[in-house]
């Protein structure tokens, strides 16, 4: 197995920029996930790792190999696409051992064994002999999933596998990739535009955006502290509000002033001024659940526009004072208005505006 | 990853006695060359194809042309300026063309021609009718060829098009053999085709002893404008109703269903949904038509008769009498117009096919029941069938009627004639035997040279960027005279040409023809190959990239199979152009014993009866059907 590096990568096409200094390393084994809209360069930075696309700058190794140049049929990846692109005139053992015809299987086993193990992996031991236009959409994707891993490959790449397939399937499809990754401990990278999904599956994930990274993290990390003000709002639900600075109030908080409302929000501590930043323009980021009907530190009272019935909580569309603010409520009676709270503990704050 | 690495890199597996994939029972000797050809092969044949195009088509073409440009080794336009102002050539742009600054002048000349319009009342049978009298302007015989050039694409759209309409619209017994037919005229030499015009359409053709048995007077169509638009149409028409119902079948039923929901009528509907997204593709077919009849050459020379000649007729008969420069003067310009139109041409397709998103099939039956059949549209496609009879069955089968008989009695006298010949001719006549062996042989060359260059050139062009270029160069065989190549493979390669030092390139009679087969072919192979191409998922050739395939490898194991139909038609065509192919071949096997098929019967035809010449014609029909039943048949075993 090996680790992944990415240095100061580019990719431009004419006068578009793809990919601007994105830096990544993801270790030996990872779960890696790079989220984000369509457009932001993931799938991009997937191609180049998979050596499909050269970059403009930068570098990719894997370990401490500059892969530079070396074509896609000697970097000993595996890939997966969203159209499975499984091969119409092989069946589906044909495909799987595909690979095979290149590389030695692992551990002395013979071609057929390995397609036959794979198969089994993937719960299709009875489908070897079928045409891949002859099974469900599902059962093509963990063909697909099969044939990538059948040579051994040190490195599995998945460009939205999930995509084409039904919301039930997919969470099915999701943890069976995971738990097979976990026992292979092979190390994958996994490109997707679900935030929900790159959450759930990865060890760490990389929001991008515009072609740059925008926050490196586990999945806790991005979610709770979100590190600018896309990841804050395309990672979960989350309610922005331009905040002006006030002034401290003690080592961990400050006061800020939002449309009229005075809070007490945390002070990002990695100025090192203790709360006393140099911006008085921040941005406090509070999730739909932190708010609270049972009051808190900070109040706001809003109309509610929208009030969606979810099972177990309602999620409540409102208006505070000319802003629509999210609210996630267990399920309590529909009313007109919500006299709402947090505590500063449940705001993030984000410093920087952009 | 070192070990899949060294082993995909060093070719080190074959001692192994393991029997899975296919290229591990290759011999320790020859693991280093496999090697070598899975990584360079594919670069390699690209090389190759250059360098076969670049000598037996740029070099020759180049050599021919630099007679225009280039005289007592000095640089001129004197030769290219003396055609464009000739009225003979280009007619009363000559004037223009020649004073391109006396605007006045020419302005006052439009003028003059807009005042000579005339409204004239008169009667035609017997009812007064008003007349509009058109003022006569020389075209010139640049002009003459775009004017046939013109009308041929307008008859090949007007038959084409009803036919694309049944075809994509209408179930019925044989249509997938119809569809799939509509191929043929087009790859008819066109020596074959002018013997079954003849037989057809002449003053004893078959046309006219139906017509006396119907009591309808005589009509003689030989050698006149009409008959060479109508062979045009013959050869064009399928074109058009290929492209047409191959854009029609990927019209997506539902946005017709949409139009219809969102209030639009089955009229409206189909001009506003469906006309949008057939347009590119006629468009298209209508230009191809243009430029095929612009360079049109057998079938005016054979069908024309001494009155009419077409730009490239001229360029031969140029040649003929030994006027070099002139022609390659006339060939420039020639050249250039169509080389445009071809660029344009490659512009169009490439948005037509980026249109479509495939469809549900749902066609009508053509007969429900007999009673249907008197409904108003029913009628009109029966009678378009009767068309299609005449226009296309009538010739071929009229030529094979004629190879049978003589002055009305059935006969095998012709086939006789052609047995004696071969028994007892002497050495300088044409005899049918070699003639058949030769175009086979030119037809086996031109399939093994012309199928690997077509499906390199169009994977090049297809997946590499700058390839629209690239792609020009290559199909600019289409689009110049084959008299223009045919002369610069004499000059050039079957005479010889000194190269650096010691050495001298020839290129004897045989090889020169085969090649020019080749050069001819590959573009059709390249145009059946590279829309199936671009329609694979390039996530599919990744993948098997990402397997560890080398690049030759995945073409081999994964995209050939997927376009192996394309292959195929790809090799049918190139075997039907080498058969067919008239222009090169009858330069270079002049005086030589490498005469094929279509040279074997414009020399029968020179007697004076049809008898000889559509016996060969019907042997060569005999000879190209069972060829492409062999491809065909062959080549199915590599499809799915």
């Amino acid at each position: 197995m090996v680790s992944i590096h990415l240095d100061d990568l580019g990719k431009r096409y004419g006068d578009t920029t793809a990919l601007e200094s994105v830096d990544l390393d993801i270790a030996d084994g990872e779960f890696f996930t790079l989220v984000g809209p369509s457009g932001c360069g993931k799938t991009t930075t997937l191609r180049t790792v998979a050596g499909f696309e050269a970059p403009t700058e930068g570098t990719v190794r894997f370990g401490d190999r500059d892969v530079a140049g070396v074509p896609p049929e000697d970097r000993d990846v595996g890939v997966v696409f969203q159209s499975y692109a499984l091969f119409p005139h092989m069946t589906v053992a044909e495909n799987v051992g595909y690979g095979l015809r290149f590389a030695d299987p692992p551990d002395g086993m013979s071609a057929e064994e390995r397609v036959a193990q794979l198969l089994e992996l993937v719960d299709l031991a009875e489908f070897g002999e079928r045409d891949p236009e002859s099974l469900s959409g599902g059962q093509q994707q963990r063909v697909a999933l099969a044939r990538a891993l059948a040579p051994g490959p040190e490195v599995l790449l998945l460009d939205e596998p999930m995509s084409a397939l039904d919301a039930r399937l997919r969470e099915r499809l999701r943890r069976q990739v995971r738990a097979i990754q976990s026992e292979l401990e092979i190390t994958t990278i996994y490109v997707t535009h679900d935030q929900e999904e790159a959450l759930a599956v990865s060890d760490r994930l990389a929001v991008m955006h515009d072609g740059r990274v925008e926050q490196v993290g586990t999945p806790q990390a991005v979610y709770r502290h979100p590190a600018t003000r896309f990841v804050a709002g395309f990672v979960g639900e989350n309610n922005l509000f331009d905040a002006e600075v006030l002034g401290p109030t003690d080592d961990a908080n400050r006061r800020v002033a939002v449309d009229g409302a005075e809070w007490v929000v945390p002070s990002p501590d990695e100025d090192g001024l203790g709360g006393a930043s140099l911006r008085d323009q921040v941005t406090v980021c509070v999730r739909p659940e932190a708010l609270s009907t049972d009051g808190g530190a900070n109040e706001l009272t809003v109309d509610v526009s929208e009030w969606s019935f979810l099972g177990e909580s309602v999620r409540v569309h409102a208006d505070w004072g000319g802003r629509e603010v999210v609210v996630r409520l267990p399920d309590v009676p529909e009313r007109d208005r919500l006299a709402l709270g947090f505590d500063p503990e449940d705001a993030h704050v984000l410093d920087d505006q952009n | 990853m070192t070990e899949r690495g060294s082993a995909a890199g060093g070719g080190d597996r074959s001692d192994e006695a393991e029997d899975t994939g296919g290229d591990r029972r290759v011999s320790a000797v020859l693991a280093p060359l496999w090697t070598a050809l899975d990584r360079w092969g594919l670069a390699a044949t690209a090389g190759l194809t250059a360098l076969i195009v670049g000598v037996v088509f740029y070099f020759p073409v180049v050599l021919v042309l630099r007679r225009a440009v280039v005289a007592g080794g000095r640089v001129t336009v004197a030769p290219v300026a003396a055609v464009l102002t000739d009225p003979f050539y280009v007619g009363v742009l000559a004037d223009v063309l020649g004073n391109p600054l006396a605007v006045g002048r020419h302005l006052g000349a439009v003028v003059g021609f807009l005042t000579e319009f005339r409204l004239r009342l008169g009667t035609y049978h017997g009812l007064p009718w008003l007349y509009l009298v058109v003022p006569g302007v020389r075209t010139g015989l640049f002009g003459f060829t775009a004017y046939q050039a013109l009308l041929s694409t307008v008859l090949s759209v007007a038959v084409g098009l009803p036919g694309a309409y049944v075809l994509s619209n209408y179930e019925f017994r044989g249509r997938r053999f119809l569809r799939s037919v509509t191929i043929l005229p087009f790859v008819l030499p066109a020596v074959m085709v002018a013997i079954g015009f003849y037989a057809m359409f002449g003053a004893q053709g078959t046309l006219n002893d139906a017509l006396g048995l119907l009591g309808l007077g005589d009509v003689n169509l030989l050698f006149t404008l009409k008959i060479v638009v109508i062979a045009h149409a013959f050869y064009n028409a399928p074109l058009i109703v290929r492209v047409t119902t191959a854009a029609w079948e990927t019209v997506d039923r539902r946005t017709v269903e949409t139009a219809r929901s969102l209030g639009a009528g089955p009229r409206r509907a189909f001009l506003d949904v469906v006309v949008p997204q057939l347009l590119p593709a006629i468009l298209t077919g209508a230009l191809l038509t243009f430029i095929f009849t612009f360079l049109t050459f057998p079938i005016v020379l054979m069908l024309g008769g001494a009155r009419l000649a077409t730009v490239e007729v001229w360029v031969y008969r140029r040649i003929r009498e030994l006027a070099y420069q002139e022609a390659a003067a006339l060939a420039v310009v020639e050249t250039v117009l169509s080389l445009g139109l071809t660029l344009l041409y490659l512009r169009y397709e490439r948005r037509a096919a980026s249109l479509g998103t495939g469809s549900v099939e749902d066609r009508d039956p053509l007969v429900p029941s007999l009673r249907s059949l008197v409904t108003p549209q029913r009628l009109a496609i029966v009678g378009y069938g009767a068309l299609v009879v005449v226009l296309f069955v009538g010739p071929l089968a009229s030529m094979i009627l004629a190879s049978v008989t003589n002055e009305g009695t059935l006969t095998l006298r012709w086939y006789r004639v052609l047995l004696e010949r071969q028994v007892e001719g002497a050495s300088f006549q044409t005899k049918p035997l070699p003639a058949v062996r030769n175009s086979l042989l030119f037809a086996g060359a031109t399939l093994v040279v012309a199928v690997p260059m077509g499906v390199v050139v169009a994977v090049t062009t297809r997946r590499w960027r700058g390839g629209h270029l690239l792609e020009t160069l290559a199909m600019a065989p289409l689009s110049v005279s084959g008299i223009i190549v045919g002369i610069g493979l004499l000059e050039g390669l079957v005479f010889g040409v000194d190269l650096p030092g010691p050495y001298r390139l020839v290129l004897t009679g045989p090889v020169a023809i085969a090649a020019a087969h080749a050069v001819a072919a590959y573009p059709f192979v390249v145009r059946s190959v590279g829309p199936l191409l671009s329609r694979i998922d390039r996530a599919t050739v990744e993948s098997a990239r990402a397997l560890g395939a080398s690049r030759a490898r995945t073409l081999l194991d994964v995209e050939l199979p997927l376009v192996a139909s394309g292959v195929v038609a790809g090799a049918a065509f190139a075997v039907a152009i080498s058969i067919g192919e008239f222009d090169s071949t009858v330069i270079l096997a002049e005086g030589g014993t490498t005469y094929t098929m279509p040279v074997a019967v414009e020399r029968y035809l020179a007697s004076r009866t049809l008898g000889p010449a559509s016996a060969m014609g019907t042997i060569m029909l005999a000879v190209t059907a069972a060829a492409f039943v062999v491809v065909d048949r062959v080549g199915g075993r590599f499809e799915r």
